[in-house]
């Protein structure tokens, strides 16, 4: 019972946030011609995936946690 | 060095450092691409697609070639003519440039040149012919849909201040398209860069002066983007001790006060740089505080 | 006629106006290039496990956004990994997971099996595309498949954009199928680790009482709802929520537990036993700010489950740009995890068996780092060549499970170093 309750209350706060946040979102932003540094392909939310899928190996292999930025690991008998 | 000749168009190659030159004539200008790669048969096929497409356009829009889609238009004036895509493309810049510049810029002004002749002499106009000339000119006398153009009868168009910046932004579209080697298209005078070289190192390209004068030579380093120069190219009419500009102010009819000898502007596209130079020139004496306002980059020879 | 101070901004208009230009006149078929991502890397731990891994990735973009991406990746696993039974001050032997022979371990180390060298190829493909305006939808699919193991999984994923594409909300879900077929056999939970002469006739039999199956199977199913915003000119925020529901066999077959008297001493090693559901829920935040010419690259991930884990993980990388066109990039990465409900790192001979037990350190209380350089450059033609070292250090922590006797004399939570070194090269 202790586990629902603890999710819950973090996925309804979750929730919360991005309700509060999506309706400041429409202040935020750029004009197309702004878009000049957010083009870059440094500036890509994963800039280097070939990095990121190794890492991603690695770290599912050797701990506990997978996944959160995409979708989980796996597809190996490492863990 | 090797020739490839197409009819009596001709792409000559050059070896340079660090990669080849092609250099070919189309619009009147000397035409070259320098690309950085030491694969000499690459460099020619990247040469030969800015040539093809340089020669397309000018085909095409010429209206020096009587065989030109610019001269069935304007042969065809007062009646409805169909156009494709591109050329409605081009309109639709065209319109742009014709509001951003308040109608300073119009690509109908070409019949002004009818009373207008820059060859030095003192042969100014009278305000009538001048008047005459105007009824003729004007964007807003144009109308066009994705398919078809229609503007009154004796009215004319001309491509010749978009033609060459749009060939040198179509020539970089094309090459990048097919290879990552790093190059430069300079089409005249106006030009465009694309691609990292080795070590980041930037392309320099020397401004002439319009009157050759090497000392006055602007040098420019890009690393990015493009840059067009627009210019008196020592194109005048001197009366009663007053030069007279060939920078046609369209609305007026007459040339525009104390315009640079030379402007050249830097913007991200060759097609930006040019309308930007053209546009600063027509502003006379203020053209350069003109662009200081609007935050662009430029060089000026008075 | 001098145009008055203009209000509007001309650099704006212009943009807009002459990318309609130049982005819609296609009248030339545009040649569609494949661009190469490939990248060696090896792990190394100090004594333990190595692994080399392989991967030549190639995407193409075709001319109306359509992406198409595809890689090959090849891993090759040697070295020595902990079976989950403690040290002891006495040496001790066990059965290769496969029955086939026996190895020992000295006294004092913390046993090891070094029976892995196994290889893996995977293949992986994804294809990307618009769809009605402002929607983006991507498939894809994965196969792996090693010597005991063969995962194949699909994926689907719906974007769309609001507000001039500065947000973009998006939804994905993913179903994977695992299959694990052990040479050994899977072995019978909790039973006990039969430890002999494999030449003796009789070995094989008693072998064979300690398997159950061949081969278990495992069904994943990965549900992630995301938000992207670009906060301005300078900065873009991703936040994400994943939930995964696993279901089907998780246990490692080849990891044992110590079973220990009163005074510590092991008299049986126990197969290890994991619950066959497992229900995750992961909260991850990202963002990007480019400042002068460096761009910073911060996330946090939170993840809970029902096996009682809860993870934090801290990320954060730097790049900065040199002039010459090379870069350096640092990065840092914190990790911590609380131990599974069922993970113990032993047991004592007189407890209740529980249901579900594990002594594998990677489910237990863990904190790891990792510091790491990353330095890239270009190389003409417009392709890059970068080189990533990395050094990762994992500290397995203590639970609050009380050693007793001759394991408080023993190493029981081992560190681990490891380093991580990378070439890439993309054309």
């Amino acid at each position: 019972m202790l586990i629902i309750n603890r999710y819950k209350v973090l996925v309804v706060l979750s929730l919360v946030c991005s309700v509060v946040g999506m309706s400041g979102c429409s202040s935020l932003g750029v004009e197309p011609w702004e878009r000049d540094l957010l083009a870059k392909k440094e500036m890509a939310l994963t800039s280097a995936p070939i990095d990121a899928s190794l890492d991603d190996h690695i770290y599912f292999s050797k701990e506990a946690t997978s996944g959160g930025r995409s979708f989980g690991g796996g597809g190996c008998g490492c863990n | 060095m090797s020739n490839m000749v197409k009819g009596d168009r001709v792409v000559k190659c050059l070896a340079r450092k660090g990669g080849f030159t092609l250099s070919f004539f189309s619009m009147a200008s000397l035409c070259e691409v320098l690309i950085d790669t030491d694969n000499e048969a690459l460099a020619t096929e990247l040469g030969l697609i800015a040539a093809n497409e340089a020669w397309r356009i000018e085909d095409k829009y010429s209206r020096y070639d009587s065989k030109s889609l610019c001269s069935e238009i304007n042969s065809k004036a007062g009646q409805v003519v169909e156009i494709d895509e591109e050329t409605f493309n081009l309109f639709e810049f065209a319109s742009q440039c014709y509001e951003m510049s308040e109608g300073t810029f119009d690509i109908t002004s070409g019949i002004l040149r009818k009373v207008w002749h820059f060859d030095g002499s003192d042969n100014v106009p009278s305000e009538k012919s001048v008047e005459a000339a105007l009824q003729l000119v004007g964007w807003d006398k144009v109308s066009y849909s994705a398919n078809s153009f229609l503007m009154k009868k004796g009215m004319e168009i001309d491509f010749g201040g978009l033609g060459k910046e749009y060939a040198v932004d179509r020539a970089v579209l094309l090459i990048s398209q097919r290879s990552n080697a790093p190059f430069l298209v300079n089409y005249g005078g106006d030009l465009a860069v694309h691609g990292t070289r080795i070590n980041d190192e930037p392309w320099q390209v020397g401004i002439e002066h319009p009157s050759f004068d090497a000392s006055q030579s602007t040098l420019v380093t890009l690393r990015t983007g493009a840059v067009a120069t627009s210019g008196d190219a020592n194109r005048f009419l001197l009366k009663d001790n007053h030069r007279y500009s060939h920078i046609l102010d369209v609305v007026t009819g007459w040339p525009v006060k104390n315009p640079p000898n030379s402007i050249t502007v830097a913007a991200p596209q060759c097609i930006q740089a040019g309308f930007l130079a053209t546009l600063a020139l027509i502003q006379g004496a203020d053209a350069e505080n003109f662009l200081k306002e609007q935050n662009i980059l430029h060089w000026s020879i008075r | 006629m001098q145009l008055k101070a203009k209000k509007t901004n001309l650099k704006a208009m212009l943009t807009t106006a002459s990318c309609a230009l130049l982005g819609s006149t296609a009248n030339v078929s545009a040649q569609e290039t494949w661009q190469f991502d490939t990248a060696i890397m090896h792990y190394a731990e100090v004594d333990r496990v190595s692994a080399t891994e392989a991967i030549i990735a190639g995407t193409k973009k075709f001319n109306n956004d359509e992406v198409l991406s595809l890689k090959l990746t090849i891993d090759a696993l040697t070295g020595a990994s902990p079976n989950g039974a403690t040290a002891q001050p006495t040496p001790q032997t066990f059965t290769r997971p496969s029955g086939n022979g026996q190895y020992n371990v000295k006294a004092g180390d913390t046993p090891l099996d070094d029976t892995f060298h196994d290889t893996r190829v995977q293949l992986t493909g994804q294809w990307t595309q618009p769809l009605l305006k402002d929607y983006t939808v991507s498939v894809g699919g994965n196969f792996s498949k090693e010597y005991d193991y063969m995962s194949a999984s699909l994926n689907g994923n719906v974007a769309r954009d609001f507000n001039k594409k500065n947000t973009t909300l998006s939804a994905g879900m993913a179903y994977a199928y695992d299959v694990i077929e052990p040479e050994g056999g899977i072995p019978k939970p909790l039973s006990e680790m039969v430890v002999g002469d494999s030449n003796d006739p009789n070995f094989n039999d008693d072998f064979n009482k300690t398997r159950i199956a061949s081969d278990e199977s495992k069904s994943t199913i990965d549900l992630l709802f995301g938000v992207t915003q670009v906060i301005n000119r300078q900065m873009i925020v991703q936040l994400n929520y994943s939930y995964s529901t696993v279901s089907g066999y998780m246990t490692d077959p080849f990891k044992i537990i110590s079973s220990v008297n009163k005074n510590g001493e092991s008299q049986a090693y126990l197969y290890e036993n994991r619950p066959d559901e497992r229900t995750k829920h992961a909260f991850f935040g990202q963002t990007k700010y480019h400042f002068d010419s460096g761009i910073l690259d911060a996330s946090y991930r939170y993840m809970t489950d029902d096996w009682q884990i809860d993870s934090h993980t801290f990320d954060f990388r730097y790049l900065i740009p040199f002039t010459n066109g090379h870069f350096i990039e640092p990065h840092f990465r914190l990790y911590t995890q609380s131990a599974a409900e069922f993970y113990q790192p032993f047991i004592a001979q007189d407890e209740a068996k529980p249901n579900f037990v594990s002594a594998d350190y990677r489910i237990g209380e863990l904190d790891t780092y990792t510091v790491g350089l990353k330095y890239g450059m270009p190389l003409g033609d417009g392709n890059n060549l970068s080189f990533r070292l990395e050094y990762y250090h994992q500290t397995p922590k203590d639970n609050g499970t009380q050693a007793i006797g001759v394991l408080k004399e023993v190493e029981l939570y081992e560190q681990v170093d490891a380093i991580i070194a990378q070439v890439t090269y993309s054309f």
